[in-house]
């Protein structure tokens, strides 16, 4: 009974405790839940107006504190302000900075320009070479029986045992060819100058300063086959440019004839050194076939002091006269812009290969009169005086220079020969020194009494 | 081979020889007259490409790959091909070189920019 009274009595202690809890947690309800709803708290405070005012201004306050949160304007840009935020993490990413360029073919304008350019050029370039080899292989097979007909030797590479006995390639729009054996001259040889069609520089070229295909013939002369003078007949142009730029010419005959004064055409001038050759040769045959090849004949330079170009370089002056040949030049022009076929260009030049052996046949029997051999020989000996005037200064440089080289070399002998030899040329030498530098004037010794 | 008649104009007994015109070499000074277009191409294309090469001038290699290709098709059958390969190979280098520092394509002269 006891027991049972014990464990009521806890009982009745544990829900009055109980109760007291539930108690306070009500009053701290009625606390929280004032501010929360209107419609409870003008229920339960009807009766007073001052509380009545003070709730409606507590509404009022209540309305402008949070009226913030439902405006829309106030959240803008809420999400790009989280990221920020977020942005702010202590972890360190190394951002891909992407290339700001894009590989479109489309850009490379100039590159492909330029790609097509060199493309063109090597194009240009394998047409243009072949071109000019079949020019040079055509003026060789029409040419071949003529040159086999007059000279032992048709075509020389210059080795010792002939390699190649046909046209030689200097350059892919230079050939060349050599021929040998024959009276009157040591040797013939042919140039062919054709336009630089490999190149296309030079093609585009061609539309400012046109350039004609060549052929010069040079012919060497036996020094006992040819007189002594200098005789140029030549297209104004080319005389022009060649008293200017010709040593021979520029020298012994500078001054330019019409070649009216002749029976030529206008085309052509005269230089000749000699009146009486520049007659001989261009007699009436040979006026009309100059005429009647006026379109091709470019240049006929017979001279018996050729020497080349003149020299333009003039700080490296010459100390002896150049070598002279006794040489027929023949230069005439490929009409490969009249004629289409290149057959038919060289062709119209064919006959003109006779004329340069005529006159081979005619310088070798022309001999000059008496008065005009003094003439010429006065001219050359003139020539000469003016050039050792000249240089005069640069050969007594040169003599200095020989001099200073043969003491020299005395030197070096002697040193290798003998000590003793060696001191007594050193002493010599010394002596020699000081009396140079030592003053003119006599030494009077006085002897004592 | 060759008959003795009078008209003959050939003489083999009076043969001459070849000789090829003195190659230039350092102690021999130009002929005049020589067409000189090669070696002014192929110095003219050496500077261009070392402008391409150490200034990464674009069209300074351009224009070297050109002169090497005008020193080419004016080089004479005796020159060096080396020469001519080692100035190609520059021209070559610049422009490679001048594209991989900046692959950027060249700015045509017709528009304002230069590049």
């Amino acid at each position: 009974m006891k027991y049972f009274l014990v464990i009521s009595l806890s009982i009745l202690v544990c829900l009055a405790h109980c109760k007291f809890a539930i108690e306070e947690v009500d009053e701290f309800e009625e606390f929280e839940e004032l501010p929360r709803t209107e419609p409870d708290l003008k229920l339960k405070d009807d009766s007073s107006p001052i509380l009545e005012k003070a709730e409606a201004e507590v509404t009022v306050e209540d309305d402008d504190e949070f009226e913030h949160f439902n405006d829309e304007e106030e959240f803008e840009g809420f999400d790009t302000e989280r990221l920020h935020v977020d942005d702010k993490d202590p972890k360190i990413t190394i951002a891909s900075v992407p290339v700001p360029f894009h590989t479109k073919w489309s850009n490379y304008i100039m590159e492909t320009l330029l790609i097509v350019g060199i493309v063109a050029y090597f194009a240009n370039f394998f047409y243009g070479r072949s071109k000019n080899a079949q020019l040079a292989d055509i003026w060789f097979k029409t040419h071949k029986s003529l040159l086999e007909d007059n000279f032992s030797l048709v075509g020389d590479d210059g080795k010792i045992e002939i390699e190649n006995s046909g046209l030689i390639k200097e350059t892919e729009s230079t050939y060349t060819l050599w021929c040998s054996g024959r009276t009157c001259c040591e040797g013939m040889l042919v140039e062919l100058k054709f336009i630089k069609r490999q190149d296309l520089a030079s093609m585009l070229n061609q539309f400012l300063r046109p350039v004609k295909d060549e052929v010069q013939i040079k012919v060497d002369m036996n020094k006992e086959d040819m007189d002594t003078f200098v005789f140029c007949v030549a297209s104004k142009k080319t005389a022009a440019r060649c008293s200017k730029e010709m040593a021979d010419l520029s020298v012994f005959c500078p001054e330019r004839k019409p070649g009216a004064n002749y029976g030529l055409t206008d085309s052509f001038s005269v230089h000749s050194e000699l009146a009486e050759v520049s007659s001989s040769i261009l007699d009436a045959k040979t006026v009309n076939y100059i005429n009647k090849y006026s379109d091709v004949i470019d240049c006929l330079h017979f001279s018996d002091r050729y020497s080349g170009l003149k020299l333009t370089d003039e700080t490296a002056v010459p100390t002896k006269l150049p070598a002279v040949k006794k040489v027929l030049i023949f230069t005439f022009t490929i009409p490969t812009d009249k004629y289409t076929d290149p057959q038919e260009a060289i062709s119209t030049i064919y006959p003109l290969m006779s004329f340069i052996f005529q006159c081979m046949e005619r310088i070798k029997r022309l001999r000059i009169s008496k008065e005009a051999k003094i003439k010429a020989e006065k001219n050359r000996l003139r020539v000469e005086e003016a050039f050792l005037k000249t240089t005069h200064a640069a050969r007594a440089e040169a003599a200095a220079a020989r001099k200073e080289e043969k003491k020299k070399l005395e030197k070096e002998r002697i040193l290798k020969e003998d000590p003793e030899k060696q001191r007594k040329w050193e002493e010599k030498e010394m002596k020699r020194q000081q009396r140079k530098k030592a003053p003119r004037m006599k030494q009077l010794k006085v002897k004592s009494m | 081979m060759y008959s003795n008649h009078s008209t003959d104009p050939r003489r083999p007994d009076k043969e001459h020889r070849y000789k090829p015109k003195a190659v230039n070499s350092d102690n021999q000074a130009l002929t005049p007259g020589e067409d000189l277009t090669s070696d002014y191409m192929n110095i003219l294309g050496m500077i261009l490409s070392m402008c391409g090469l150490l200034m990464k001038f674009k069209w300074a290699a351009w224009c070297a790959m050109f002169c090497s290709c005008i020193s080419f098709a004016n080089s004479k059958a005796s020159d060096d091909n080396k020469q001519i390969f080692s100035s190609f190979m520059l021209s070559m280098s610049a422009i490679v070189m001048s594209y991989l520092q900046n692959a950027h394509p060249m700015s045509p002269p017709w528009s304002t920019a230069f590049g």
